[in-house]
């Protein structure tokens, strides 16, 4: 029964997540949100792991992201001290955790994302009035994500196979070696989008101003359910987070 | 004699499709060895499994006497010179003396030294006129010699080339050939490719699968 939850309210998990892992700012509200998503997740049987276990080569990235975002930050108490200078303070560690769960939460919501069918998902897009070169355009990029880490990893495969032991490089040069890494992956992406707009364009994409389709949405009454509880949820939490300020 | 790569009892499965089974084979360095077989066969899979890229179900792989289950893919590229069959999945720097001097860069090797290493290769794949050209610019031609440079500058003990003749015209085809004959004694080769002319033009050594299995395995 969940399997067949509507697109369009797994897109409204989605959005009500991620907007909240935006808009709050305080450590505990992200956690709350972030264990809504993850709950929800399981719940949607999301494969949390298969997306770990897809993106684990930018993983490092994202640690680089949160040590930058913690050692930058001056303002609050200091934690961390190498004589006179301070390299972390109570700011800096909250902002550097607040990332990070910012950055867990969008990852949630695509493993969301990613139990909808692509036909599916198009169909309750064009079916919540989005243009249909848009919905189009959003499942393809949905549908490029897996592609392009598969990518990233053959990159990294032919770097070692040069010979190259990342890991036992200086953190200096293992920065470097990331934008070995993800140049050609995103000359690669350009490349692609160029053939496939021409590809589409070669199969009469768009010659007809209007677009008729076999599969038609409708929402069952789990779907009402499942709407329901998304929208009690989220006001529970924005009520939350106003009671805490 | 020589045995460099020794494939025991290998079975590989992809998306829980058996590709290879049962593969034994041993290669040695002084030998030109050219796979062949239709598509699906398990050529590439073949090839990738013994260069690291892919883990087996079962079986052994040995390198040099190593087993490649105790060998990380820097070490085994250290040894093995992998050709991939589409060259852009493994070009990856922004221009071509930077694809060239990677490794060695990497590697510390002194400035002058990668300096002639580069243009030495660059002369003997006719790419000089594109030292500093985009690599995303290069024909398929261009790139499949590029690739195939960058793969020698690792100094490699054995090359596996996954369809390098694809995309080169007679000219080129000739000048691989020739490149090839002048390596055949330095380091052992394993063709994998559908180009029947240029697998018994060059191999000691036919091994043809069909199905996952070796149905074929005859001196040239």
């Amino acid at each position: 029964m969940i399997k067949k939850i509507d697109p369009r309210v797994k897109l409204l998990i989605v959005m009500c997540i991620s907007s909240l892992g935006l808009a709050f700012t305080r450590m505990p509200m992200l956690l709350a949100v972030f264990l809504t998503g993850m709950l929800l997740s399981q719940v949607l049987k999301a494969d949390l792991f298969m997306l770990i276990k897809r993106i684990r080569i930018i993983l490092y990235l994202f640690a680089v992201l949160v040590i930058i975002q913690s050692i930058f930050v001056r303002s609050g108490d200091s934690l961390i001290n190498i004589g006179s200078i301070t390299i972390l303070t109570t700011e800096g560690l909250s902002r550097g955790l607040a990332y990070l769960m910012r950055v867990l939460i969008i990852l949630i919501s695509g493993a969301i994302i990613a139990t909808c069918d692509m036909r599916g998902l198009i169909q309750g897009l064009v079916q919540m009035k989005l243009p249909y070169d848009f919905a189009f355009m959003t499942s393809i990029g949905i549908k490029f994500l897996p592609l392009l880490m598969e990518e990233l990893k053959d990159t990294l495969t032919a770097i070692q196979l040069r010979g190259i032991d990342i890991k036992s490089l200086p953190l200096k040069e293992r920065t470097e070696i990331i934008s070995y890494i993800f140049t050609p992956v995103f000359a690669g992406a350009l490349t692609k989008a160029k053939k496939l707009s021409l590809s589409v364009e070669c199969r009469g994409f768009r010659a007809f101003d209007k677009r008729t389709s076999i599969l038609i949405l409708k929402f069952s009454p789990v779907d009402y359910l499942a709407i329901t509880l998304t929208f009690l949820l989220t006001a529970t939490l924005i009520a939350a987070n106003q009671y805490f300020i | 004699m020589n045995e460099f790569i020794r494939i025991e009892k290998l079975f590989c499965s992809l998306n829980k499709v058996q590709v290879l089974r049962n593969i034994n084979i041993s290669l040695n360095k002084s030998e030109f060895v050219s796979i062949i077989g239709p598509n699906g066969s398990g050529k590439t899979t073949l090839g990738k499994v013994v260069s690291g890229i892919i883990k087996q179900d079962s079986g052994d792989v040995f390198i040099d006497d190593k087993n490649i289950k105790d060998m990380s893919l820097p070490e085994i590229g250290r040894k093995i010179g992998y050709l991939f069959q589409n060259p852009d999945r493994q070009i990856f720097a922004p221009t071509v003396y930077e694809e060239l001097s990677f490794a060695m860069k990497y590697k510390k090797t002194a400035t002058d030294i990668i300096e002639k290493r580069v243009n030495e290769i660059l002369n003997i794949f006719e790419l000089s006129h594109l030292r500093d050209a985009s690599t995303y610019s290069l024909s398929q031609g261009e790139k499949q010699r590029l690739a195939l440079g960058a793969m020698l500058l690792n100094d490699p003990e054995y090359l596996i080339l996954d369809e390098p003749t694809t995309g080169l015209d007679p000219k080129r085809k000739y000048e691989l050939s020739k490149l090839l004959d002048s390596m055949v004694n330095r380091v052992g080769i394993l063709l994998i490719s559908h180009d029947k002319a240029f697998v018994l033009k060059h191999s000691h050594r036919i091994i043809e699968l069909y199905d996952g299995s070796i149905i074929n395995d005859k001196k040239n």
